[in-house]
């Protein structure tokens, strides 16, 4: 395994993972953050009944589910696609590296990209909050824990987008599932909360730790155990279908 | 004559639908042993189940003496160098780079992907990005690849698909100096010209069954040429009830051995036919396999 996840590292050269992370934190920072420097909510920087650091954060989920689903499925697609490009499946199998090693490979590899794309997301939000002016405590707790859940997220996603983009070599199907998944999230946040837990891109919405009640904010959290269930199923069903790809013949797709 | 691949009633079935027939073949040590058959006889099947890379439906497969299995396929793959449909290289990466992955993968030193580069003369291009490579250049570096590891048997599925005649020219004395130097060669083809120019064993495929197996000599010997009969007076010949075709030469006659022709020349003499030359047409490895695969075609 620390071998092909050596190799992994070494083919993403020129792949531009780390400026596709680098371009979707600029995104959601720059979206997130884009009312920071409104008069009106200037305004209710030094007002803790204002809540601008939860407004903040909501932004944050929302440009997430907006974003997070088509990142995963673009570095999913383009870590895969050069493996049917280049007939690599066929290389490593010779070597005795089946593709669900090289599955799991890359998710190792680009759970590292999403990690940091989800902490320099919320690092930097809350560094524009502070630059902004917002003198009111900052609830870190509820912000770390959202960080957390992102990733936790990202990575459930980033191995279904894997298992299709091996499954399927044209990887604009895997695209297209991304984009339908972030409108399904970005719908989840408005509708009735059992709604985000149906499919796996909810759990968008799901996470979010805050929520509108009336004219105010309130805390929020995904139901602790069907979180668990979907992350852990979410485990287990990747790693059934790196077993089920090692023992097929020849190439996954 | 110690044989390098064994198989024993290799069948590959899927559903109902049989794509490789009880195949023995026996590949001898150190040459090139070609094989032949037109698209979709299954040639790349077989040579899937020969890396164990497609499980066999029956039948076993050995391999520099040893069964070949899930279970052994790692130790012998050390010893195989192989090339499977189009050939391997990451597009986005140099030549360089891609050398470096396989070098990673197979514990290779770089004193071996040197040698492997310099044999297939890819040297002054392995900074380039494979996705500009042409055609022959990927095929080279799928060679470099395979040869890496210095194999005991390189397996090469159509390893000159697509490439201009001087491309075919330089990989077919690549495969016969490999082949001197004592490297097993399995190299599949439906271009018969050019495995009739390197192989020294040919096993023909046909419809999934081994059609033939043996020397470029011994598959002439299966096929009876046509004799041509030059004379003046064709039609006294054909008076004497023989099947010939009229040719501007005089006759052409099929199927007759040796013993027929024995007959017919004595009776020519006995008829005092006057004949001004006998002789045996030289077939093209072309013809004899169109003969063997029943006008199947090559394409």
């Amino acid at each position: 395994m620390r071998m092909a996840v050596g190799l992994e590292v070494h083919k993403t050269r020129r792949l531009r993972v780390w400026v596709l992370c680098l371009v979707m934190v600029v995104a959601v920072v720059a979206l997130s953050g884009m009312n920071l420097f409104s008069e009106s909510a200037r305004e209710g920087f030094a007002d803790p009944a204002a809540q601008p650091w939860e407004a903040l954060l909501l932004g944050q989920v929302m440009i997430a589910a907006m974003t997070s689903p088509v990142l995963v499925a673009v570095l999913a697609g383009r870590q895969v696609d050069i493996e049917h490009q280049g007939q690599g499946w066929f290389m490593a199998r010779v070597a005795g590296l089946g593709p669900g090693l090289l599955c799991r490979a890359k998710a190792v590899v680009l759970g590292v990209a999403l990690t940091f794309t989800a902490v320099a997301q919320c690092v930097l939000l809350i560094a524009a909050g502070m630059v902004a002016g917002i003198e009111v405590t900052l609830p870190i707790t509820l912000w770390a824990r959202y960080g957390l859940c992102l990733l936790l997220v990202d990575l459930a996603l980033l191995g279904l987008h894997l298992w299709l983009a091996a499954r399927v070599d044209n990887q604009l199907v895997g695209l297209g599932v991304g984009l339908l998944g972030a409108f399904y999230a970005v719908y989840a946040l408005l509708m009735p909360t059992w709604v985000a837990y149906v499919l796996p891109w909810g759990y968008y919405a799901a996470i979010s730790p805050v929520a509108v009640e009336g004219d105010r904010f309130v805390e929020s959290a995904p139901v602790p155990w069907a979180f668990a269930l979907f992350l852990c199923a979410s485990a287990a069903l990747f790693l059934g279908a790196c077993r089920r790809l090692d023992r097929a013949e020849g190439g996954p797709a | 004559m110690s044989h390098v691949i064994t198989t024993e009633g290799l069948t590959k079935a899927y559903g109902s639908r049989t794509v490789v027939d009880s195949l023995d073949l026996r590949v001898p040590e150190g040459c090139v042993y070609g094989f032949l058959g037109p698209n979709g006889s299954g040639k790349s099947t077989t040579m899937k189940m020969l890396l164990s890379l497609v499980r066999p439906s029956r039948g076993e497969v050995s391999v520099l003496g040893r069964p070949m299995n899930h279970r052994t396929r790692h130790e012998l793959a050390a010893l195989i160098g192989s090339l499977i449909e189009a050939p391997p290289g990451y597009g986005h990466l140099t030549g360089r780079e891609n050398m470096a992955i396989v070098r990673r993968m197979l514990g290779l030193t770089e004193r071996q992907v040197e040698r492997a580069v310099a044999t297939v003369r890819l040297r002054d291009h392995m900074d380039k990005p494979v996705r500009a490579y042409s055609l022959g250049m990927k095929q080279r570096l799928g060679i470099a690849m395979a040869l890496a590891r210095e194999p005991r048997l390189l397996i090469l599925d159509e390893p000159t698909n697509g490439l201009d005649p001087a491309g075919i020219e330089e990989i077919r004395d690549l495969l016969k100096s490999l082949a001197d130097e004592g490297v097993t060669v399995m190299v599949s083809s439906h271009l018969l010209d050019e495995v009739d120019r390197m192989a020294s064993v040919l096993g023909i495929l046909g419809r999934g069954r081994l059609i033939f197996q043996g020397t470029r000599g011994e598959l002439f010997d299966r096929s009876t040429p046509d004799l041509v009969l030059e004379t003046p007076e064709p039609e006294r010949v054909l008076d004497l009830g023989l099947s010939a075709v009229r040719t501007h030469e005089g006759l052409r006659l099929s199927g007759l051995g040796e013993d027929e022709t024995a007959d017919l020349v004595r009776r020519l003499v006995h008829h005092d036919v006057p004949v001004h030359g006998l002789y045996r047409v030289r077939r093209s490895l072309e013809e004899v396999f169109m003969d063997l695969t029943g006008r199947e075609g090559l394409s």
